[in-house]
């Protein structure tokens, strides 16, 4: 019912928030009602049973991996999801702490400082270079500021790539960065009497610090300054009109997302030994703003979620048997969403079975003993798979001219209406089922990308404002 | 008499060839509401960018009190006294309605970001106050920004209440002297009724001095004290509201000259 009195979108929007459905609706609601503390607590004894479960360094370097992950989310949440500033520079901040630190930790430059020194010296530095950066770009909206700061991370590659031979006087040159082959022997961390070695020690020490950047941001959200900072990604120019000084909190949102980025750099390059400029590409860049949109921009729980599964998703796919597993339970849960009433739902799955094995009876009859029996990954699904999905991982021709009948037939149908997209649907699913079996399920370095592509775009479909975000309006 | 307020001498602005404001005059008093009408055109939401930073004139000064405020940024501008609100509603849409209030007590407020952050003694005292401050504020419209209202989102209040909403967030900011901007445009009568009430209830309930742009005749004829008619960013009468209401080069202004002359 649309309330009266309201303007048409407000309702829309009303529709949409109130239509928190889906299968992880329950969930969700349950964890918002934790206190923030309590969440947190969670969370922190969560990520230290982790290594006391597994031995394997392996599984705890893919926690670490998560939570640097996160303490660059949480830092690119206050620019982004904050302040509302597009910045694609971001990951310039993460190398500068990197760089730095492992400058004044290394034999690069004979340098070797105590340990907090070197991470002091690199965060203000870089928090210093985020000053830097703001300052001329503060004037900059949307895109323009996208641009700017997008040449200034592929800058900062391109500088530490090169200054490996920096000229100086006498004739004699300085090599700064390593140039491609970047810094090795990186000290490790020495905290006080604490000796960092192994990648249990950099965990823990890293849910620590994570914890901390967790309280101290949930804190400046609720702050006087958060306030500020959400009115200035709303309407810059109302905020002026108000009292806000609008330049300062940008500057300021800049500062404190570089800083957060320079320490969890830090750390990277302590638990990593060195660093090269390869660590700090785009795609380092889009898989942090991919942490950042998908649990919800401007949601600190959100966020950390993004990046919890962003990192950690691409691991879990490396193994056939969770990746089928992921593929068709993804599958099947973007059917529920999209499918209603359940009927349809339920005639469209039948319809895929009965479709499989008419096609796999088919093919038997036609070729009998061309098959081979067992899926790629073997197991006990990829058997009862193996009876539905024709096999014939042999025959790489067919299974690639299906692959591209799949994509014009998923094309093919996003255009058709409601009724005849039902029809289609079935015969989509088994093809897309006997791509997966025959050629990706065997291929994790294409499928992990794929299916995390996969998954970012059914999500920005069916909850555009991310896992745990807010649902925003936006007019101009 | 009470003392001058907002005093603009031969205030000027030219966008390009055009001559938005032209060495305009205006003295608004301590407590005095003063509407600006005039024509589409006229240069009354230029007047209103002019003082509150939004523009640079070209010529003239603008001072509050005393204090020249040309060429000071828009935030410090408010901070100075004046806040608005605007003829196309700017609320932060994604904040709640507490706030949004709460947002424009930022000038005068000290917290830095590592008080609030350590959640210091002051920081909270602060943060309590300017809540009840918030709460208080929003009490001045009636039930209808009131309770449940407080932790919705700003889009999802109705046209009325939005508007309602902005005027609470300039008030907010401390400033003693309010510029609003069409208050009654899109409202049912009604509600520009109610609306016409609310600024009188400003300045007698608390004090504001109150600058006021408005189409609605009736609604200028509600709350005025003074009108000012603007016409090619020049003023073209000034005084009370039947006096400017009759006066011929205002009638033109509106109407076209003949419909003037057979009056």
């Amino acid at each position: 019912m649309t309330p009266i009195g309201t303007d048409e979108w407000v309702a829309e929007a009303e529709q949409r928030r109130q239509g928190d459905s889906g299968p992880l609706a329950p969930l969700r609601r349950g964890l918002m009602r934790v206190p923030p503390v309590g969440r947190l607590a969670l969370l922190v004894a969560g990520a230290g049973l982790l290594p006391v479960l597994s031995d394997s360094t392996f599984v705890v370097r893919v926690g670490l991996n998560a939570l640097l992950f996160a303490l660059l989310a949480l830092g690119l949440n206050v620019v982004v999801g904050y302040a509302g500033l597009l910045d694609l520079g971001f990951i310039a901040f993460y190398g500068m702490g990197a760089y730095t630190y492992a400058l004044l930790s290394s034999d690069q430059l004979g340098l070797h400082w105590p340990t907090e020194l070197a991470i002091l010296t690199a965060v203000l530095a870089t928090v210093v270079l985020g000053y830097l950066l703001g300052l001329p770009s503060r004037r900059l909206l949307g895109d323009y500021l996208a641009i700017v700061t997008l040449f200034f991370g592929q800058a900062f590659v391109q500088l530490v790539t090169n200054v490996d031979r920096l000229p100086l006087p006498g004739g004699r040159t300085l090599d700064l960065t390593g140039g491609p082959n970047g810094i090795t022997g990186v000290d490790q961390f020495r905290l006080g009497m604490l000796h960092l070695r192994t990648v249990q020690d950099y965990y823990w020490l890293l849910i620590v610090v994570f914890a901390l950047a967790a309280v101290v941001f949930f804190n400046a959200d609720n702050s006087r300054t958060g306030r500020a900072w959400r009115a200035v990604r709303e309407d810059p120019l109302a905020a002026g009109a108000l009292t806000i000084p609008v330049n300062r909190l940008k500057l300021l949102a800049f500062a404190v997302g570089a800083g957060t980025a320079g320490l969890a750099g830090t750390v990277f390059a302590a638990v990593q030994l060195g660093v090269f400029p390869a660590n700090f590409t785009v795609t380092l860049l889009i898989m942090v703003y991919a942490a950042v949109v998908l649990g919800g921009t401007g949601s600190i729980p959100g966020v950390v979620l993004g990046a919890a599964v962003i990192s950690v998703v691409p691991e879990i796919l490396r193994d056939p048997d969770l990746s089928r597993f992921l593929f068709y339970g993804v599958m099947v849960s973007t059917l529920m969403v999209l499918l209603r009433p359940w009927r349809v739902l339920a005639a469209v799955l039948v319809a895929t079975v009965a479709f499989g094995f008419a096609i796999r009876g088919l093919v038997d009859w036609v070729w009998p003993g061309e098959l081979i029996e067992a899926g790629g990954g073997g197991g006990k699904v990829a058997d009862a798979l193996g009876s539905w999905v024709v096999m014939t991982p042999g025959n790489v021709l067919v299974i690639n001219l299906a692959f591209v009948a799949l994509i014009a037939a998923v094309l093919t149908l996003t255009t058709l209406r409601p009724a005849v997209r039902h029809i289609g649907l079935p015969a989509v699913l088994y093809l897309s089922a006997f791509v997966w079996e025959n050629r990706l399920v065997t291929d994790p370095s294409i499928t992990r990308q794929l299916l995390l592509g996969v998954i970012l775009v059914v999500m920005m479909n069916v909850r555009p404002h991310g896992l745990l975000g807010e649902p925003r309006v936006e007019i101009t | 008499m009470n003392a001058p307020a907002l005093v603009l001498r031969g205030v000027h602005k030219t966008f390009g060839g055009l001559t938005a404001i032209d060495a305009l005059d205006l003295d608004v008093d301590d407590g005095e509401i003063v509407s600006i009408i005039g024509p589409n055109g006229a240069g009354k939401t230029s007047l209103f960018n002019l003082i509150t930073g939004l523009y640079q004139p070209d010529r003239g000064s603008i001072t509050l009190h005393g204090q020249n405020l040309v060429g000071l940024a828009p935030h410090q501008i408010a901070s100075a006294g004046i806040a608005r609100t605007f003829q196309t509603i700017r609320l932060f849409l994604n904040m709640s309605v507490r706030d949004n209030v709460m947002a424009a007590a930022h000038g005068r407020t000290t917290a830095h970001l590592w008080q609030s952050v350590l959640r210091t003694p002051v920081a909270q005292r602060e943060e309590r106050q300017v809540r009840a401050e918030a709460e208080e504020l929003l009490g001045f419209f009636g039930e209808r920004l009131i309770g449940y209202r407080f932790e919705q989102p700003a889009y999802s209040l109705s046209y009325a209440n939005r508007r309602r909403l902005e005027i609470a967030r300039a008030m907010a900011t401390g400033a003693r002297v309010l510029l609003i901007d069409e208050p009654a445009a899109g409202m049912n009568p009604a509600e520009t009724h109610e609306m016409t009430d609310l600024i009188g209830r400003l300045r007698d309930e608390r004090g504001y001095t109150i600058l006021v742009i408005e189409h609605d005749m009736h609604v200028v004829e509600g709350i005025s004290d003074r009108v000012v008619a603007l016409d090619h960013g020049a003023q073209i009468a000034q005084g009370t509201f039947d006096d400017v209401a009759t006066d011929p080069r205002v009638i033109e202004a509106y109407l076209g000259l003949r419909t003037a002359e057979t009056k």
